[in-house]
């Protein structure tokens, strides 16, 4: 089901991008005309601040993202927190954790960090090493483009799920972050392969390719200068749509158990936790599932929309 | 036809091998002790040492490799004198931590998560195709943007999120359906479906979400096509025109992902499963993997494995049925 | 016994106690706090079908296998009986011992290397066939078989001739247990284990017929000599067991074997099946929950008086402690462990583990029900510790800080591991956590190589005496370089180790038990571990269970032989 938005958006890039006379000036206009990718972009704006601000946050509320306060939460039953709505008020502005009095804002604020960082990492290793692949494998052709292709589809074969919790759950972690990208996008790349594959095939024969090579261009240069600008868009609505993906994932692993460490506090974690309490303290449940709900919604709605203003065909779909 | 089939079930069996051949390197050369795990807590240096030996660990990987694949069509014995194990045809190994064949445990937890994948699946397409299809022939319209609106919020939320509302609204408040218990069909369709039901609507909202913004994708840019224009004006009645000629192009790509993500749930949806706690491959594929009960994680990824390649060949067979340009090379 | 997972080897090899067999053991603590020893709620009726609902598979129910506390409980009390057994009544009367299968708790000679059981009459397997001493002899042979692991190590430590013998499949019989006719069976030790009865409630002396010995599959099909059979078992998901025809009330005052069946449905979660119970609807009414209500769930429960009537939380007879290498640096410095014992926040700990009644903060080794009912308090630290005094002791030990230590704790402990984290910070020693699954988390810590600084650890008794207690954790001799487990703090105290041996030695059981105590108090100011909770076992029930109390032996959990579902 992580999966699930990569595979859409190649179902729905699969039209190459013809050349239009401003492609990229058209493709902005379209974007600002419309409120969905505005709405979008806000909200993702908003996630990315609060992930780079996360100390400056977290010292305005005035409490670490590990530190207890057992005074805002009732120790004879359980721990749970003092007060309405999980304890919200002037003190924790969202509330607390329940068990440990940890605040719940401050937590939100570094996960945020957590859960972007393993997204986005995860998303821009997928990226490149698919798009490496896909353009030598697409270019080249023949025998290379046979193993590289046989290799993807092994790779798509995978449970990937199953793998990477087997993986995670026996794999020595030092660097939990790291790994957890790694694995990732273990996974992950040859959806990306499989499109610059294609997209390269339909560009490599066309006419400003001959020319760069009669030209005496080389192989690295054609590549990166002549094919992979003109395949930039299917990529860059992928990645855009790969990021809420890889955000789902990360949670649902940590939500496994197999994500970051303690004290770390990533999203995932959180609403494993949480789920536990969400009859007794439903807002710390609720909280980090909203936070990822609209992270995900926010990056789909931009790449969505950024995939109908690059679409040559689109307008007002 | 037939020599079509026959080449790509090599094919099938061929990426069969690679995986299990990748699986078993992977967890063979991780630094986790499988008979130590497999042994349990308070075994003896002696008693670890033997299952090393059942378990063949103590030959080359090659060489277990080998034991292994042919142990699926020949069955094994696993080690010798009074310690010996019988595990006949298919011997997907032995799991020691449930004194169990891993087959007889795959064929206990399957009926689970086949009920609970094809029950779901049954729902996201009719749900998600009606959904795409009125959203795709009312295009514009405040319908389709509200449609369009709920389809992408039910897919964006996590689905224990949704695993947890529905549950709290539909069995703590309401009370309108029980906590999933799992019954098998043979205790009579109405239990096995009604405690069914709740993980049913968990998976569907999720999918079916998708897959109407996918129909109605692919229906709007079928419905542009000429030979749609042709039909109509040929004066073919709109419903003709939309059933027989648009959606049945359109269905293509739904039909590919469909088949990946059946594939993919036959063996298991973990989170759905961990969540309400139903007994299937999912469920077993977690308790192995946190048990380290390594011939269970492998025959489980064997297994997915096999239902992933064999829908992608069921897939492209469908294709011929419904495009006709799909021709055997 | 550690907490949490099956038995560790209790090792008992210098385990030389003179005296009678008389049950020596303690008296479970006299805490009244709502907690405490309740007797059985509810009316329970003969007939209808107890659910237990869990989130997990049996281990193991071969008897020869069954060490993992909960589970020997279901095994003893449902599928097979011992020798001698348990009374099944609530607080301390649960720890007194009664013949179950044998005439007598057991006859000594020879000093105490002589034990000598007699059979009852009328004694009968799931078929009708008779059950003879040669069986049980043959199961406690089992247990010395290297194919069958995990099982309770008694046996093989004191019967002579023990440590050569490799189990029935491969060495035939073992000649220091004999069975003179089919009634009599006579068991040779090595040396005098006065408390040898403890040792023959264990699951290893329940009988198994050579004829249905199916080895490692045994695990899915026992051969019934209890109350109920095996009807079906599917593991990790549901094992139903129906009654036993030929099982004789008469030969039996313990089990009262009231539901017609008992289904036993495992692999829910957890929180799920206490929202289950809480909502007490249809069929949940007549089910239990096997595993402890999670902490998370207390509030909807006490919260509730009609549920609340429903909860239970014996103590358990285990204690939670946090581990030290006293072997490495900067836990070589006794000066540096005892101040880590006014740092430590219990309160913390214990609001994290789920509030009082999860468990009472832990101000000695031994639990309250081995030091007289009555808990000890050696360093009369404040529960939230004492971060000044913390301070001084760290300034006097020469420890510099901030020091950095790691803290190893197993994944389901995340929670807990955090609150010792940050209560250590308070006096400026950082901690690294790194968590382990459960499955390999013991034999990580128990690894003296790779064990380093702190670790999440528990204790629980495993007979009612300190003797199960205070050398297992404390015995320098019992160390041993993998599959180190008790002793994980590798504390070598001359003093201690010969106090051990002195009470050993003695032959008044109670003076034993003062004794213990008082060595529980020495132990805590050189301070190789420290005690953060006694632990309770929180339990639900459905309303319509009737007879249900939790038995001190087994961790707190439900007597299943009272256990019954009313009309």
């Amino acid at each position: 089901m992580t999966t699930a938005a990569p595979r859409e958006a190649a179902a729905a890039v699969a039209a190459p991008a013809v050349r239009g006379r401003s492609p990229g000036r058209i493709a902005y206009e379209r974007l600002r005309r419309d409120p969905a990718a505005l709405l979008g972009l806000a909200i993702v704006t908003v996630f990315v601040v609060t992930a780079l601000a996360a100390p400056l946050l977290a010292g305005l509320n005035g409490w670490r993202p590990e530190t207890f306060d057992k005074s805002a939460i009732d120790q004879a039953l359980g721990g749970v927190p003092k007060g309405d709505f999980g304890g919200i008020g002037a003190e924790h502005w969202l509330g607390v954790e329940p068990g440990n009095g940890r605040d719940v804002f401050s937590r939100i604020v570094y996960g945020a960090r957590v859960s972007l960082l393993i997204a986005v990492a995860a998303t821009a290793v997928t990226v490149l090493a698919g798009t490496a692949v896909g353009l030598v494998a697409g270019y080249f052709g023949g025998r290379i483009d046979t193993v590289l292709s046989r290799i993807m589809d092994l790779v798509m074969s995978f449970p990937s799920l199953i793998f990477m919790l087997a993986l995670l759950s026996i794999a020595p972690g030092t660097d939990r972050v790291l790994l957890l990208v790694l694995i990732m996008s273990m996974f992950s790349w040859p959806y990306v392969g499989r499109i610059v594959r294609g997209q390269t095939l339909s560009v490599r024969h066309r006419e400003f390719v001959d020319a760069a090579r009669v030209n005496g261009a080389m192989g690295p240069h054609i590549l990166l200068r002549e094919i992979l600008p003109n395949i930039a868009a299917p990529i860059l609505v992928y990645t855009t749509l790969a990021i809420p993906a890889n955000i789902g994932t990360e949670a649902a692993l940590s939500f496994l158990g197999v994500g970051v460490r303690p004290p770390t506090p990533s999203w995932g974690q959180m609403i494993d936790n949480g789920l536990l309490w969400y009859q007794v303290a439903p807002t710390y449940f609720m909280i980090p599932c909203v936070c990822l709900f609209l992270t995900v919604l926010a990056f789909t709605l931009l790449g969505d929309a950024l995939r109908d203003a690059l679409d040559p065909k689109g307008g007002g779909r | 036809m037939t020599r079509y089939l026959l080449r790509r079930l090599a094919a099938v069996a061929g990426v069969l091998l690679v995986i299990c051949a990748v699986t078993f390197a992977v967890f063979y050369v991780l630094p986790s002790d499988p008979a130590a795990h497999a042994c349990g807590k308070t075994c003896t240096p002696e008693q670890v040492a033997l299952v090393r030996t059942q378990m063949g660990l103590d030959r080359p990987v090659y060489e277990q490799f080998g034991g292994y694949v042919a142990g699926i069509f020949t069955g094994r014995t696993l080690g010798d004198g009074p310690a010996a194990l019988e595990c006949s045809v298919p011997c997907f190994g032995y799991s020691y931590q449930n004194a169990l064949p891993v087959w007889d445990l795959l064929t206990d937890r399957l009926p689970v998560s086949v009920s609970l994948a094809l029950g779901a699946a049954v729902l996201w397409l009719a749900g998600g195709l009606a959904v795409g299809l009125v959203a795709a022939l009312r295009r514009g319209t405040t319908l389709d943007r509200s449609l369009m609106a709920a389809t992408l919020a039910s897919a964006s939320a996590p689905v224990y999120f949704t695993a947890m509302m529905l549950l709290l609204v539909l069995v703590q408040r309401l009370e309108w359906l029980p906590y999933p218990d799992y019954r098998p069909i043979s205790e009579g369709p109405a239990a096995w479906a009604g405690n069914l039901l709740l993980p049913w609507m968990t998976l569907a909202s999720l999918y079916a979400a998708m897959y109407a913004r996918l129909t109605r994708a692919s229906m709007i840019e079928t419905m542009a096509e000429p030979y749609i224009r042709t039909a109509r004006a040929k004066g073919l009645y709109e419903r003709t025109v939309v059933t027989k000629h648009g959606l049945r192009s359109a269905l293509t790509p739904i039909v590919t992902i469909f088949g990946m993500d059946l594939g993919g749930l036959l063996a298991g949806a973990v989170i759905t499963e961990h969540v309400f706690g139903l007994p299937g491959v999912g469920q077993l594929t977690y308790d192995a993997i946190f048990k380290a009960d390594q011939p269970v994680v492998l025959g489980v990824t064997l297994l997915a494995a096999f239902f992933i390649t064999l829908a992608n060949l069921g897939v492209d067979l469908v294709y011929a049925v419904i495009d006709p340009r799909v021709r055997y090379a | 016994m550690s907490v949490k997972t099956t038995a560790a080897p209790c090792l008992l090899a210098l385990a030389v106690l003179f005296g009678t067999a008389a049950c020596g053991g303690g008296t479970p603590a006299a805490e009244r706090s709502g907690n405490g020893p309740r007797p059985p709620a509810g009316e329970a009726a003969r007939g209808g079908t107890l659910a237990i609902l869990s989130n997990q598979d049996f281990s193991h129910l071969d008897p020869t296998r069954n060490w993992t506390m909960p589970e020997m409980d279901f095994g003893l009390r449902y599928l097979y009986r011992s020798l001698v057994t348990y009374k099944a009544e609530p607080g301390p009367a649960s720890l007194q011992i009664v013949p179950d299968l044998a005439t007598t708790v057991g006859e000594m000679s020879d000093g105490g290397r002589t034990w000598t059981f007699t059979l009852k009459e009328g004694l009968k397997y799931e078929d009708g066939s008779p059950i003879v001493a040669a069986d049980v002899k043959y199961n406690v042979e089992r247990s010395f078989a290297p194919e069958l692991p995990g099982g309770p190590n008694y046996a093989r430590l004191v019967l002579a001739g023990g440590e050569k013998y490799r189990g029935p499949y491969r060495d035939g019989s073992l000649k220091s247990i004999e069975t003179p006719d089919e009634k009599t069976i006579v068991f040779h030790l090595d040396r005098p284990v006065a408390e040898f009865p403890y040792y023959a409630t264990l699951p290893t002396f329940a009988p198994v017929p050579r004829a249905r010995d199916t080895k490692a599959q045994y695990d899915n099909r026992v051969f019934s000599s209890g109350p109920y059979k095996i009807d079906t078992y599917d593991r990790g998901r549901q094992l139903v067991l129906s009654r036993n025809e030929h099982w004789d009330p008469a030969t039996d005052p313990v089990r009262k074997a009231l539901p017609d069946r008992v289904v036993v449905k495992q692999g829910l979660r957890q929180s799920v099946i206490v929202d289950r119970l809480i909502a007490d609807q249809g069929e949940d009414r007549t089910a239990v929950t096997y595993a402890d209500v999670n902490g998370e769930s207390f509030a909807k429960i006490l919260t509730n008086p009609k549920v609340r009537a429903r909860f239970h939380n014996e103590i358990r007879g285990c204690t939670d402690t946090l581990a030290m290498n006293t072997a490495k640096a900067p836990f070589d410095n006794p000066k540096f462990r005892l101040a880590l014992q006014y740092a430590i926040d219990k309160e913390a700990y214990q609001t994290v583990k789920g509030g009082p009644a999860s468990g009472t903060v832990a101000t000695a080794y031994l639990p309250p029900s081995l030091s007289g009912g009555v808990p000890q308090d050696t360093l009369k630290i404040p529960p939230t510790g004492d971060v000044a005094k913390a301070k001084a002791l760290i300034a006097e030990s020469g420890v510099a800080t901030p020091v950095k230590v790691t803290l190893s704790a197993s994944t389901g402990d995340k929670g807990a591991a955090t609150a010792i984290q940050e209560s250590l910070k308070r006096v400026g020693v950082e901690t690294e956590i790194s968590t382990f699954d459960p499955s390999v988390y013991y034999d990580t810590i128990g690894d003296t190589a790779r064990f380093d600084g702190l670790a999440l650890y528990g204790w629980c008794q495993d007979y009612p005496s300190g003797s199960s207690f205070i050398p297992m954790l404390f015995d320098g001799r019992t160390i041993t370089d993998k599959g180190n487990s008790g002793n994980v703090s590798l504390f070598r105290d001359r003093e201690t180790m010969d106090r051990i041996d002195g009470i050993r030695a003695m032959t008044d059981l109670k003076a034993a038990d003062r004794a213990w105590v008082d060595l529980d108090a020495a132990i805590m100011r050189k301070t190789p571990m420290i005690p953060l909770l006694w632990l309770r076992k929180p339990l639900l029930t459905g309303s319509k269970v009737g007879g249900a109390f939790g038995h001190l032996i087994w961790s707190g959990q439900f007597d299943y032989a009272t256990l019954g579902v009313g009309k």
